[in-house]
């Protein structure tokens, strides 16, 4: 059990230059399953993102990601994880010299050993998926703050990855697009195996989609809860996180 | 509601017998008139009104900033309006923010602290293109070749026009003094063994090198540094992708290889310049070509040859290094570009002063 884990975070502490935010998160997640983080706006989400998939190094605790201890790792060692991970920032972070569709192919034209067409139309693809069959000409100053999420999320699934974190994919999003997404998420996890670990704010969709759920608490510093996203819908469930998805489910 | 005349906002401060400050605030609060001074001791404040006009938002403001590291404030007497205003605030307020004090020496402190780190990091900036170099021999490293081809345009072929103009007017501007000293001792031909080694050795290399730090080493900080506000370099990060390889190496590489070449050319057309004045009245053009043929040796080329490729290197590292410590904001990108034409004029001027006292040593 414990080697097939994904990713595993043991009392991991986050947070930026030092300065620790968030303590105590502890949980682990099994391939082909799917996790979102919530809480409050500035609680640390974006940067415990950043922590598991090892683009930070952790600031206390531990965590393993795709069979990675992370506080042991090497350099270089980090650096052959990332390759096998998609990330879309929670501000997209699109090359904004390229073209949608160089920001897709960049990836693939880089780790992948295809012809020219076949990258081309393997990017074009992704980007239809995400529903951005018309903009692929496009730069990125030029689409919408919604237009550039699907874009990001296109750019993270470009070499199939076996672990994709979304920063907040759904926000800027119209609901039957976000609807759409959802879809796509579910998808992608059912057919290719892909784990997904995503931050968002619609409880609807997190019960929709997540098979658990990390609440972060900004008030303790700490990891407040972890389970089935439905467990906190009931009463007597964590205090906090239970008023998260009643209130959010009520408007 | 401008029929009332606005009186001037008010706040009357009274200490009860149990130790409780009453506040009572009156007039009309807008953010143009000076708000009252109050002073006041104790953790227990209750607030009232009397005659209170209009209010703004400097009103709840005003109480904000005063009380709310008051432990027990009693709003209760404040009509419902300005109460509901003010406890929005006081609910999202968790620690008030420090006043940064800047004292003088303070601040000297600071940025001495800032320096010596950031030499830290430009060693360990410069230690991560060793390595990248090193790893491009072993064609292990991944680099944006087009970014390569890209720059060898933009910082070297667009650069031409600058360089030979300053390159032309350096050679003049040399020759013009020059024979206002050798008239006096009549010795006028040699302006040409002075212009064309001046420009070999010396002012061929820095003026290309000092045009590579105004141009290239500006526009590298800051494409790299905007590339770090929009998280462009942790998006390449997070492909396992060193940025220093892929953004940095390619332009390294192009500047240090065209600088060298530029400078070349700014010799030539130095040399050129100078028989222009030379010529002028002075001496014959092949008086002049026969003395520079005789004057420049290849070890003088060479000097100057060395020199500009370490210009080049210094132009692109400083543009490139300062893009990538740039701070994530519009400031921190300008910055950047500032601190790197700066640093690279700077660091050329000082190796250009260490190579003078190499080549002396070895007699070259
Ligand atoms: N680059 C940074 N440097 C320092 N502090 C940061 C940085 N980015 C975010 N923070 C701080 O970290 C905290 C958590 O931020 P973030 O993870 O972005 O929150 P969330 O994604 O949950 O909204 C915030 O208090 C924020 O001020
Ligand atoms: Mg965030």
């Amino acid at each position: 059990m414990t080697t097939q884990d994904i990713l595993v975070s043991e009392g991991l502490a986050v947070g930026h230059g030092g300065n620790v935010i968030m303590t105590s998160i502890d949980f682990r997640l099994a391939p082909g399953r799917i996790l979102a983080i919530v809480g409050p706006s500035g609680c640390g989400k974006s940067t415990l993102m950043r922590s598991l998939s090892g683009l930070d190094l952790p600031l206390g605790g531990r965590s393993e990601v795709l069979g990675l201890d992370l506080a042991v790792a090497t350099a270089t060692e980090r650096e052959g994880t990332l390759r096998r991970l998609g990330f879309l920032f929670q501000g997209s972070a699109l090359f904004s010299s390229l073209t949608l569709r160089e920001n897709v192919e960049l990836p693939m034209r880089e780790f992948l050993r295809a012809p020219r067409r076949e990258i081309r139309a393997l990017a074009e693809y992704k980007l239809a998926l995400v529903g951005l069959a018309d903009a692929m000409d496009k730069m990125p100053a030029e689409i919408s703050g919604g237009m550039a999420k699907r874009a990001g999320i296109a750019r993270a699934m470009a070499l199939d990855p076996d672990l994709i974190f979304l920063d907040e994919p759904s926000a800027g999003l119209d609901p039957l697009t976000s609807g759409r997404l959802d879809e796509l998420i579910l998808k992608l996890r059912d057919t290719f195996g892909t784990t997904i670990v995503l931050v968002s704010h619609e409880v609807p969709s997190i019960l929709r989609i997540a098979d658990f759920c990390v609440y972060l608490d900004p008030d303790a510093g700490r990891m407040g809860a972890y389970g089935p996203p439905r467990d906190f819908l009931a009463a007597g469930s964590h205090a906090k996180a239970h008023a998260f998805f009643s209130q959010a489910r009520i408007s | 509601m401008s029929h009332a005349p606005a009186s001037p906002p008010r706040a009357r401060t009274e200490v009860l017998a149990d130790g409780t400050t009453v506040i009572t605030l009156g007039g009309d609060w807008n953010r143009q008139a000076a708000t009252p001074a109050i002073a006041f001791k104790g953790d227990q404040v209750r607030l009232v009104t009397e005659q209170l006009g209009d209010f703004d938002s400097s009103l709840p403001g005003w109480i904000h900033a005063h009380f709310r590291q008051v432990r027990r404030l009693d709003l209760s007497a404040l009509p419902s309006r300005l109460r509901s205003l003010v406890e929005l605030a006081e609910q999202s307020t968790t620690t008030p923010s420090p006043e940064t004090t800047g004292g003088l020496l303070a601040r000297f402190g600071g940025w001495g602290l800032e320096s010596s780190s950031s030499w830290g990091r430009a060693f360990e900036h410069i230690g991560d293109v060793a390595l990248g170099l090193g790893r491009l021999l072993i064609g292990r490293a991944r680099v944006n070749w087009q970014d390569f081809w890209l720059q060898l345009q933009t910082a070297g072929v667009d650069a031409l026009p600058i360089v030979a103009l300053l390159g032309f007017l350096t050679g003049l501007i040399m020759a013009y003094v020059g024979l206002i000293q050798l008239r006096q001792v009549g010795a006028t031909v040699y302006v040409a063994n002075l212009v064309s080694l001046a420009m070999t050795r010396e002012m061929g290399a820095l003026m290309t090198g000092v045009i590579a730090c105004g141009r290239t080493a500006t526009s590298f900080a800051s494409q790299l540094g905007s590339m770090n506000v929009s998280q462009e370099t942790d998006a390449l990060r997070v492909l396992g992708i060193n940025p220093v390889e892929y953004l940095g190496l390619p332009r390294i590489l192009a500047v240090t290889l065209m600088v060298p070449l530029l400078s070349v050319f700014a010799t030539f057309i130095g040399v050129f310049g100078g028989m222009i004045v030379a010529c002028a009245g002075d001496l014959s053009v092949s008086q002049y070509l026969t003395q520079v043929v005789v004057a420049i040796s290849f070890r003088s080329f060479l000097v100057g040859f060395i020199k500009s490729i370490a210009f080049g290197f210094i132009a692109a590292w400083a543009g490139c290094y300062r893009g990538a410590v740039a701070k994530p904001s519009a400031l921190g990108v300008g910055e950047a570009a500032t601190s790197a034409a700066v640093l690279g004029i700077t660091l050329i001027v000082i190796s250009d002063a260490l190579f003078a006292v190499i080549f002396n040593l070895f007699n070259f």
